[in-house]
């Protein structure tokens, strides 16, 4: 597990970095201007209407930024997690930390692929 | 003037007699421009020439007198005893072996530090009647900063992954193999690259950035090893598309 960890880390962290822009940079932005903007009236209700949304959802390059915010920052979470582990004195159990919080990671985006595709229909 | 006096808490370690390191207080007369090197010199010429520290030019360059002061990672040399209160506790760098009293063992930082190649790697010596090497103001600029590293040491006493794991390369040597890596003169990268990406290389770094805070030259270590992961990532991304080795210019 250790050695293919190794092999894979420079992926890992290419989604984990990935993942702390989206969550740390975009996803902030996102929750303000859909989750607050919208109720506060500062942006058009319209704008945020269920067609245009969908259409935004399912053009290629929507469907492709709601899958990074779906599945980056659990990347970016549970490499966090992994090095907080190991930080704390966990080097030993590295192996099978790692392979939870990566699987979790794996299995959300998988589950995130899924939800993009059936956006589809 | 009055002259005040400040108590030095240091940690005392004689291989021979002692199972574990012990502490020993010295009250001593301080002057204001004093750095805690200077005390511990006091210390050793006035007081007690038992103490053993190491330290040699006085002035931020040779970084041998790095010890923890109070705690945190500080270069002696460059430490004003003014910025601390009566009471000042002097102990060896944190995470390497102790020799004696404040002196700590160099030879695993060493092996480190070779590890990484830390030269100008070239497939074949330029000729003389080539002439120079040319390198712009920009070109130096993407290492320069990493090229100040006095080998204090300061760096790994601070760094949380450094005290976890004993094979991680670290931060300086990290910083130094990358310096040469961003140097247009060297063609290392390749191998360098396999080394930063094995155990113990770059994507060991948690990226805590204390290595960073405790530089007392602003090399930014921190930074260095973020910029390498960044080029090993596009570096294991390039090998897919590219013939492993012969992606770098």
């Amino acid at each position: 597990m250790k050695t293919l960890m190794l092999k894979l880390e420079p992926i890992i962290w290419g989604l984990f970095s990935g993942g702390m822009m989206v969550g740390g940079i975009l996803l902030p932005v996102f929750v303000l201007v859909v989750g607050l903007g919208g109720g506060f009236g500062a942006v058009d209700g319209q704008a945020l209407g269920y067609d245009r949304i969908q259409a935004l959802a399912t053009h290629p390059i929507g469907s492709l930024l709601l899958l990074a915010a779906m599945a980056l920052p659990l990347w970016g979470g549970a490499h966090h997690l992994r090095h907080l582990w190991i930080d704390l004195g966990g080097l030993k159990s590295d192996g099978l930390v790692g392979a939870l919080c990566y699987g979790v990671a794996l299995v959300g985006s998988l589950v995130a692929i899924l939800a993009v595709f059936r956006l589809h229909g | 003037m009055s002259q005040e006096t400040k108590t030095f808490v240091v940690t005392r370690f004689d291989p021979d007699k002692d199972e574990v390191p012990k502490t020993q207080s010295y009250e001593i007369p301080v002057e204001g421009d004093w750095k805690i090197l200077d005390a511990l010199n006091y210390i050793k010429d006035e007081v007690d020439p038992t103490l053993s520290h190491r330290w040699s030019c006085r002035m931020a360059v040779c970084g041998s007198c790095g010890m923890n002061v109070n705690g945190e990672p500080k270069l002696t040399c460059k430490d004003p005893v003014s910025n601390y209160g009566d009471t000042v506790e002097v102990a060896p760098l944190s995470n390497f072996p102790v020799v004696r009293d404040l002196v700590v063992e160099l030879e695993g930082f060493m092996e480190k530090f070779k590890a990484v190649k830390p030269w100008i790697v070239v497939a074949k010596e330029r000729a003389v009647e080539e002439g120079t090497t040319r390198q712009s103001p920009d070109e130096l600029a993407d290492f320069k900063q990493f090229s100040m590293c006095i080998n204090c040491m300061l760096c790994y006493a601070a760094c949380p992954v450094v005290s976890n794991e004993p094979d991680f390369i670290g931060p300086a040597a990290l910083a130094l193999g990358h310096r040469y890596n961003q140097d247009t003169r060297d063609e290392g990268a390749p191998e360098r690259n396999e080394i930063f990406r094995d155990e113990g290389g770059v994507f060991s770094c948690s990226f805590a950035n204390e290595c960073s805070e405790v530089c007392p030259k602003k090399v930014n270590p921190a930074g260095a090893i973020q910029q390498a992961k960044l080029r090993n990532v596009l570096d294991w991304a390039a090998s897919f598309v590219v013939k492993r080795g012969g992606k770098e210019s």
